[in-house]
């Protein structure tokens, strides 16, 4: 299962981390950040060289629409699994599985691509409010009890 | 650090060297004899890594040998107390030679030949006995002077070299002649690689000796005989640097170990020796570019080992150990990198630094709760004493391989001295070298967000070790980027951090910065107290101490307590906080209230503040800098007048600043630089808060529009909407001056036309210092208005543009006036622009400058056009004339000027091929003639073709009017020039002169002379016939033939007698040219022109 998953907005601030586990102080929460904050190195690395070979052919400008948004596992250590999703408006997804956990280290790649497009779609659903503004951090109770339930079943 | 006890795990440099094989060179000389130190050198020196793998060590002659172990000749007994001898790498690598090379100086003409012959046998019989048992090789080189030819082309040199052989009982491609006079270092690398080529088949040779002893092992006590030999055939192998072989065999010496029954006893020694075989495993697969093979076997090896932990006394030396393992991987890949392995940012050195770096703070762990009670090093006898056979064999008890611990209170002992030493061991130190390596990794591969997480890892151990100062720098920087990508949780934690060290070291100006920022509401602090912060700040700003942070280590704060007594009423007296980099509980907005302030105007700054943070702000002084092109100004800002300025938590106060503009400022642009707000409690301390205010472009855009639905205290919102303008343009005052105009347009092109100006003063009091500038603006009809057109204040007297006028002084509610001329050729419209500009004095303002710019456009027309009609002598139109006949050229000037004009004087110049036909030049026929618009005038000059031009004349001449407005009788003539079209010129052999009268009376003769004149160089026969008619009567002859010289003329006189009254057609005489036939249709011509058509006959008058 997912043990957390992170929106990031287009200047790499967090715009939410949620996570779930038995254990929510202060360090668990640390190293969920951390975690997710040096995801973003692999990320941008992903971007620069897609942008680049696009740049190579940029007559296949239609090419660079149909790009999937699904990035495929981004890095992986002892621990845990890091997976990438950018939106076309340079939104990042991250979602963290636990290669420790039997659920998992099993996971397949197709399930993350499934739970990351629903993130998306949770995403694209929180920011329609009204009363978000753009590029704060998502408060809503609801996004919240959303991705959660994403995370423990889908995942 | 310096007292740091070696750690254990590092790996013995012959483990970690490159093998090479080792040659002997003996019989060099190289203290006393240049020519073999040349030699030495040549092999010693500079050896490049395309030479061959071997390694020469110099042979003096007290060199001793290891000495043979009696071999073995049955294992049955025999029961291996450890798996590697420490000391047997070492023999093999730098004391058993794989070939002993005897130099010897001879030549092969030597005068003494038989006695060097016999010196050298017993050089080669020395070194045979001093390697007995080695299977050693010995080779001779004979260093000559190169003189001799070679021995295949050498009778004597063959038979002498074969002879050595013999006495020296070496085969003969053991035998090597090396001169060293030219090309010296070509020789040695040839030797080089024939030494290398015996010593390969030497090292071959041995791998072949030890693959023999393994019918004689068996699997139950000769287990760690299986290793050892694996290895050492590894290592012959790596020797002979047939690497995919040795790799073979490590992996056999690895895969037997594992085999290997493990227990308590021997644990350290088998993860010692695994460690070691996996290195060299490793080191290999780069070698032989397999880097996947290598990280694969590196995952397995730990996977492994990971749980083999041994005794739990001692866990910590199992973490060391897979943290060595981690970081000599990391080395190894670090060097491949650096040979040309290609590292990407999810496999690269750094990761493996990294961990080495975690399993040294579980090692640090261990030690917490494993060493506890080791609180000193055991009495002696020391346990650690002792000399040790076997890598990673105790010295308490080497070579036992039993179990179970023979001494326990030994054992004790020894344990106890372990934890001791690791826990004066300086774990931190090792993190951090460890996290240094992995973060310079991670800078290589572009993972600048993994790296900071490093680095503040890396501060935390700084931290720990008590380097307050280093800890705090390395934070401060990181938390720059966190807060710049607003992971405020993040930053919060090294925040919070940096906040403890700069306690720690008592750095003023770091905690106050670091404390200000605290308060910010994007910064979470323990236990959220942040009052306490606060106060700490007012604290050190009355020269008190501040309360101490949380959690601080109890060791440092009685250190930190004394450095804040001596530094808390020392410099930095005032601290200086910019504001704008970091996160604060206080945020500025500032704004000019318009884009555009003219100079009269009182400028208006609004500045607002915001405190995010609940308390009450006393401000002493706020200062706000406004700058120009020029310079730099400070404001006081003021809350009413009130300089103290209190602010009160989650609201907002507005301030306004007025200030005038300086007289510099005019046309330029003003800009907010920085606002200060000081805090000051009359002591000595300072602390300034610096908000510089920046360019618009990097400040975040705001969307009030979008804010409108956000829920938040109308305070916030109102302060959210606020969108800076930090620059402001400043205008000229407005100007009340008026002008009036006074002209005749349109404007006649070439006339020098007058315009009259008025400017009247409508301001309030006197102006002074006006001046005025005329200049011509151009326009998209009149780009250029300056090449065609002409201003003056003068009539015809042009003056360069601009025109400038001094006027100085015009008082209130008068006028000052002026005329300027203007001339322009063009037919379009000039715009002429009057700059005036003035000081003027008001109340707030001396000195005020003021300019206007007014414009008039003046259109110009053409005053009349001249069209050309030319015309015979009897006014009949031609579209031809002749040489030296004589037309009439009639201008037409048709007027179009509005205005009357009056034409004074016209005149025909012609171009060269015309003249006029008179002698001197006639007046004009319309001299002094007054017309009006819609008038032509007619004019009629006669003129003549001098010659023939080989082109034809675009124009007979210019055609010069000089004129005036009728109105305008002082102002100056004014001259036009026209071009007249031109016309045909043709020339004739002859011409002709006929004196016909245009009128005749009836029934009176009437005498007629015609002439004919020659105008050529040849003379002109033709023939005549007179052409009759019934109206006449005429006498001469009728039709003849007659002969024109050249330049003469000749005459024909005729007679003719009307008949009839009225028109009538007169006698006519045609000619043609006899011979030459081109001219035929000129003559002709000539004479259809020259003879009348008709002549007009009076009725005689009957009385």
């Amino acid at each position: 299962m997912a043990v957390c998953v992170a929106v990031i907005g287009k200047d790499n601030s967090p715009l939410y981390i949620g996570g779930i586990g038995n254990d929510t102080s202060t360090d668990n929460e640390l190293s969920r950040q951390w975690l997710v904050h040096t995801a973003l190195d692999a990320l941008e690395e992903r971007l620069a060289t897609t942008n680049s070979n696009n740049a190579t052919a940029s007559a296949n400008a239609a090419r660079t629409d149909l790009r999937d948004l699904y990035l495929g596992l981004l890095y992986s250590t002892d621990t845990h699994k890091i997976y990438g999703y950018v939106t076309n408006t340079k939104i990042k997804l991250v979602l963290v599985t636990s290669s420790t956990s039997p659920s998992g280290s099993n996971i397949r790649d197709a399930e993350v691509r499934t739970a990351l497009r629903r993130l998306h779609a949770l995403y694209a659903d929180a920011i329609c409010n009204p009363f978000h503004l753009p590029g704060d951090q998502i408060i809503s109770q609801k996004f919240d009890r959303q991705v959660k339930s994403l995370m423990v079943n889908n995942v | 650090m310096a007292t740091q006890p070696s750690d254990n795990t590092e790996f013995p440099p012959d483990i970690i060297l490159k093998p090479l094989a080792l040659i002997g060179l003996s019989g060099l000389d190289t203290v006393n004899n240049a020519i073999h130190k040349t030699i030495w050198d040549a092999f010693s020196n500079n050896r490049r890594p395309d030479r061959a793998s071997v390694r020469f060590k110099l042979l003096n002659n007290t060199f001793e040998f290891p000495v043979v172990k009696p071999k073995r000749n049955s294992y049955e007994w025999y029961i291996p107390k450890g798996i590697l001898k420490k000391n047997w790498i070492q023999k093999r690598v730098s004391l058993i030679p794989a070939l002993v090379v005897i130099f010897y100086d001879m030549e092969w003409n030597d005068p003494q030949w038989n006695e060097k012959i016999i010196e050298c046998a017993s050089r080669v019989q020395s070194i045979r006995a001093a390697v007995e048992g080695h299977a050693t090789r010995v080779a001779v080189v004979v260093v000559q002077s190169g003189l001799s030819p070679p021995p295949s082309e050498y009778m004597l040199g063959a038979e002498r070299a074969q002879a050595l052989c013999s006495a020296c009982e070496i085969q003969s491609k053991s035998l090597f002649v090396l001169p060293h006079s030219d090309h010296l270092m070509g020789y040695i690398i040839r030797l080089e690689n024939a030494f290398y080529d015996i010593a390969q088949n030497y090292y071959h040779h041995e791998t072949k000796n030890i693959k023999q002893h393994r019918d004689h092992l068996n699997k139950t006590t000769h287990h760690y005989l299986f290793v050892r030999h694996q290895f050492k055939l590894g290592f012959l192998n790596e020797l002979k640097q047939d690497l995919s072989t040795a790799h073979k065999h490590y992996m056999h010496a690895y895969n037997n170990l594992l085999e290997t029954r493990q227990v308590d006893t021997n644990i350290h020694e088998i993860r010692t020796v695994a460690g070691y075989i996996n290195y060299k495993l490793c080191k290999l697969l780069f070698a032989l570019n397999l880097a996947r093979d290598a990280i694969a076997q590196l995952k397995s090896h730990i996977e492994r080992y990971k749980n083999r932990i041994g005794p739990t006394e001692l866990l910590f030396e199992h973490y060391a150990w897979i943290a060595r393992q981690y970081s000599a991987f990391g080395e190894l890949f670090d060097e491949a990198i650096r040979v040309g392995l290609p590292g990407i940012q999810s496999q690269h050195p750094g990761f493996y630094y990294q961990h080495a770096a975690q399993f040294t703070v579980k090692r640090r762990q261990a030690m917490r709760s494993v060493c506890c009670e080791a609180q000193q090093y055991p009495p002696p006898p020391d346990p650690m004493e002792g000399i040790v056979e076997f890598y990673g064999q105790r010295p308490w008890r080497p070579g036992r391989l039993s179990a179970d611990p023979h001494d326990p209170q030994k054992e004790q002992a020894a344990i106890l001295a372990l934890q001791y030493n690791e826990r004066v061991f300086n774990h931190s130190a090792v993190i951090i070298s460890f996290l240094g390596s992995a973060i310079s990794q991670f800078k290589t591969f572009h993972s600048p967000r993994m790296r900071k997480q490093l680095v503040v890892e890396m501060a935390n151990e700084y931290y720990y070790c008590a380097d307050y100062g280093k800890a705090l720098t390395l934070l401060s920087h990181m938390l720059w980027d966190y807060r710049k990508e607003k992971w405020w949780f993040l930053a919060s934690h090294v925040l919070n951090r940096a906040l403890q060290c700069a306690y720690l070291s008592a750095k003023i100006h770091d905690y106050i910065q670091l404390s200000i920022e605290a308060l910010s509401k994007n910064i979470q602090v323990p236990n959220n107290d942040k009052d306490r912060i606060f106060r700490n700040i007012i604290s050190v700003l009355n020269l008190n101490v501040p309360a101490p942070e949380h959690d601080l280590p109890a060791s440092s704060q009685g250190k930190a307590l004394e450095l804040w007594g001596m530094a808390i009423d020392k410099e930095p007296h005032i601290v200086t906080i910019d504001m704008v980099n970091i996160a604060s509980f206080l945020e500025i907005k500032t704004k000019f209230k318009q884009q555009k302030y003219r100079m009269d105007e009182l400028i208006e700054i609004e500045i607002f503040a915001r405190l995010t943070y609940n308390t009450i702000l006393e401000i002493k002084t706020a200062i706000l800098t406004i700058s120009s092109n020029t310079e730099t100004i400070e404001i006081p800002i003021t809350d009413n007048d009130n300089s103290i300025i209190k602010l009160e938590g989650c609201s907002v106060k507005k301030f306004l600043c007025k200030f005038k503009t300086n007289s510099h400022d005019n046309g330029s642009e003003l800009s907010i630089k920085n606002v200060s707000f000081i805090l000051d409690s009359d002591k000595k301390r300072k602390i300034i808060m610096n908000f510089k205010i920046e360019d618009n472009k990097s400040l975040p855009i705001i969307h009030p529009e979008l804010l409108h639905f956000i829920l938040s205290p109308k305070n916030d919102y109102e302060f959210d909407c606020i969108v800076p303008l930090t620059t402001t343009f400043i205008t000229s005052r407005e100007c009340r001056l008026s002008i009036g105009i006074d002209n005749a347009v349109p404007a006649l092109q070439g006339e020098w036309f007058p315009t009259t100006f008025t400017v009247t003063n409508n301001e309030d009091s006197l102006v002074y210092d006006m001046t005025i500038v005329l200049s011509l603006l151009s326009s998209p009809d009149n780009a250029n208005p300056e090449t065609v057109t002409e201003l003056s204040f003068k009539q015809g007297e042009p003056q360069s543009p601009p025109l400038k006028l001094l006027i100085g002084n015009v008082n209130k509610a008068s006028t000052y006036s002026n005329k300027f001329y203007l001339k322009t050729n063009r037919t379009a419209t000039a715009t002429v622009q009057i700059k005036v500009s003035y000081n003027i004095d008001l109340n707030e303002t001396p000195k005020l400058e003021c300019v206007k710019d007014f414009t008039t456009k003046i259109s110009v027309i053409k005053p009349f056009e001249v069209s050309t009609n030319f015309v015979t002598m009897n006014f009949k139109p031609v579209s031809k004339c002749f040489v030296d006949d004589p037309f009439i050229v009639m201008p037409q000037i048709k007027i179009l000027s509005p205005w009357d004009l009056l034409i004074l004087d016209t005149e025909l110049e012609t171009v060269d091929c015309f003249k006029y036909a008179d002698d001197k030049k006639p007046p004009s026929c319309i001299s002094n003639l007054q017309v009006a618009e819609k008038n032509i005038a007619s004019d009629a000059i006669c003129i003549q073709a001098k010659y023939k031009p080989k082109d034809l004349p675009t124009r007979v001449g210019l055609y010069n009017i000089r004129w005036r407005r009728k109105t305008n009788t002082d102002g100056s003539i004014v001259m036009s020039s026209t071009a007249l079209s031109g016309i045909t010129i043709d020339d004739c052999p002859i011409s002709i002169e006929v004196n016909y009268p245009e009128v005749v009376d009836l029934q009176t003769s009437v005498p007629l002379k015609c002439t004919l004149i020659g105008n050529t160089n040849t003379t002109i026969r033709l023939n005549l016939s007179v052409e009759g008619t019934d109206a006449y009567m005429f006498s001469g002859y009728k039709k003849f033939s007659v002969t024109v010289p050249p330049k003469d003329k000749v005459e024909l006189c005729y007679n003719i007698h009307p008949l009839v009254a009225g028109n009538t057609v007169p006698p006519r005489i045609k000619a043609t040219v006899l011979g030459e036939n081109s001219r035929q249709e000129v003559i002709k011509e000539m004479f259809e022109k020259i003879f009348p058509q008709n002549i007009f006959v009076m009725p005689k008058y009957n009385k």
